[in-house]
């Protein structure tokens, strides 16, 4: 891990929606280095989700740039690798399918991957485990606490090892003791593991648990903050 | 868990649409592999009378539209016996008639004097006298179904017949049916003169290949008999029946793949916002499509053993029937099964293809927005 290099490069993008009016994004500028915590904080509806979701590539830009450890997102084809392998996303909804058991979610990134399905299953066990969960594998979304799936869902993000972990809004549908869990949990991951994690949170005081806050307002980052 | 086990568990999430769906397409099945079966069994019981007797090959009516209307005359039997590759050429007259319960009871008129030369092993009694005009011999399971022995009288027509023996051929419309004197069925029958099929059995060391097509080269008006594919050619009724059989399978192909795709258009909109975290965590549009397809066709598969298991039971039950007991020997080859799974996973592409291009082309943040 290179510190000073640059894992996220956002340059100037312009997101809109419903044929042009609303304006999610217009003109975001931002730039993540690796290994960096970072949070992107402001009012509901300035475009911080978007932002996340546009690097996450679960959708594209209209226009401008999302450089990804090198990687321009808009030179991808597809993007489900890049999905898969270098970003880990966790949703304000920890989006678990209430079906399957906890491994098994864990492990529904790794069907992209050559691992057997065995140590798909060791991998997910390993990874429960990481996030104190290692005796609730065969237990579905359902009969989990709201901390709990969202710590299943950190270890879903985790399951390929990817360089760089996006949160959207984590804490945002946890009491404050579970909240504060699922935030400590992520900064543990982030210091042993060295990623890059971008966290998006309406709540200054969850933010401020980051190496830098980044403010956005109407779309726009208008404060890049400082390390 | 392995991809297969998540394919089979997602149907299981919906327990009753997936068994119901999976009926609905056995019913189709069962169609194609019970009318497979029933065609098979029936071309396959056809195919012994072209060789009955111990004979080398059957000779009818070129063109006719079924070959128990084929129509020869006694002059192209002399024709045929007059060749010197034939050891001996029998004529054969059949007809059906109502006789019981059986609407279909063969009858076949045969010369007295030929019975020897046809081969035909007797249980009981003796042969036809060779003046005989009212004897008749009964084949086994003939007179297992009438309850006639030797001795005993059949009314045919209204005119009575001595049974004068019981026969065992192995052939189930020679055993199903009886064996009378030529002259008379032709008498009855009003077809003085004319007979069915001319049977050939020609001397050890001829070319049976040669032999057949100088008959047919000689004899346009003929058609030579060896394997059941030239009976296929001869006779319409055979093609119908695979054109039916064709017809019925499309039928089953179509009527299914509505309901798949009505069952698989519902489970793909159901499961939107699944589709769109899976996508969201790298999963392929390959791998989406996969599992839509995978679903489907097992599904489909599912209702393919349900219909063929049905099929079988269909086909044991209508021998109940001592009509269909005397028309056809039922036979299971795994062609017609093999037919019946392909309808199935043709079903299920056709059904399939279009809520999995649906599910492919979500974008991931949409559908997991999605309510």
């Amino acid at each position: 891990m290179n510190r000073n290099s640059i894992a996220i490069d956002v340059q100037d993008v312009v997101k809109t929606y419903e044929e042009g009016r609303i304006h999610a994004l217009t003109g975001a500028t931002l730039q993540v280095r690796e290994g960096e915590f970072v949070a992107i904080t402001g009012p509901s509806g300035c475009g911080k989700s978007t932002l996340l979701h546009l690097i996450g590539a679960l959708d594209r830009p209209d226009s401008g740039r999302i450089v990804v450890n090198g990687t321009d997102l808009a030179h991808m084809r597809d993007l489900s690798h890049y999905r898969a392998h270098d970003v880990g996303m966790v949703f304000q909804l920890h989006n678990l399918l209430p079906t399957l058991s906890a491994s098994a979610n864990v492990q529904l990134p790794m069907y992209e991957t050559q691992l057997s399905f065995w140590e798909r299953r060791a991998k997910a066990q390993s990874l429960l485990e990481a996030v104190d969960l290692g005796d609730r594998a065969n237990t579905p979304p359902t009969k989990l606490s709201g901390g709990e799936r969202q710590r299943v869902a950190i270890a879903r993000a985790l399951a390929n090892d990817p360089p760089i972990l996006l949160a959207d809004e984590p804490t945002g549908n946890l009491d404050s003791k579970a909240g504060q869990m699922v935030l400590d949990l992520l900064r543990r991951i982030q210091r042993e593991r060295g990623v890059t994690l971008v966290l998006v949170s309406h709540d200054v005081q969850i933010a401020s648990a980051a190496e830098r806050i980044v403010r956005m307002l109407d779309g726009r980052v208008v404060d890049a903050g400082v390390t | 868990m392995p991809f297969f086990v998540l394919i089979f568990r997602n149907l299981l999430r919906q327990r009753i649409r997936t068994l119901l769906t999976a009926v609905g397409i056995s019913i189709g099945i069962t169609t194609v592999v019970a009318l497979g079966v029933v065609t098979h069994s029936f071309k396959s019981t056809a195919k012994d009378i072209l060789h009955a007797g111990g004979t080398d090959f059957a000779i009818g009516q070129a063109g006719s539209a079924d070959l128990s209307f084929s129509t020869l005359t006694q002059e192209q039997l002399d024709e045929i016996a007059a060749y010197p590759e034939v050891d001996h050429a029998i004529g054969l007259l059949m007809a059906f008639s109502k006789l019981g319960s059986n609407p279909y009871f063969v009858q076949l008129g045969i010369e007295p004097a030929d019975l020897e030369h046809f081969e035909v092993p007797l249980l009981e009694g003796r042969y036809l006298a060779p003046d005989a005009t009212d004897e008749i011999l009964l084949g086994q399971e003939a007179s297992s179904q009438l309850g006639k022995r030797p001795g005993d009288t059949v009314e045919l027509k209204d005119r009575s017949f001595t049974v004068v023996g019981i026969y065992h051929t192995g052939d189930v419309w020679e055993d199903g049916g009886a064996m009378l004197p030529l002259a008379t069925l032709q008498e009855y029958e009003r077809k003085s003169g004319l007979m069915t099929l001319i049977y050939v059995k020609a001397k050890a060391g001829t070319d049976l290949d040669a032999l057949t097509a100088r008959i047919e080269e000689d004899h346009p008006e003929l058609a030579t008999l060896r394997t059941l594919s030239d009976y296929n050619e001869v006779d319409q009724g055979m093609q119908m029946m695979d054109a039916l059989n064709l017809a019925i399978s499309f039928l089953a192909v179509f009527i299914g793949g509505i309901g798949v795709m009505n069952t698989m258009v519902m489970s793909v909109t159901e499961r939107t916002r699944e589709f769109g975290i899976l996508r969201a965590v790298g999963w392929r549009q390959r791998r989406v499509l996969q599992m839509v397809l995978g679903e489907s066709i097992l599904l489909c598969l599912i209702g393919a053993l349900i219909g063929s298991i049905l099929a079988v039971i269909f086909t044991r039950v209508i021998l109940i029937f001592p009509v269909v007991r005397s028309l056809l020997a039922i036979e299971y080859t795994p062609d017609v099964f093999i037919r019946g799974f392909a309808v199935g996973v043709a079903v299920a592409l056709l059904g399939a293809i279009y809520p999995a291009i649906r599910a492919v082309r979500l974008s991931p943040i949409q559908a997991i927005r999605y309510e």
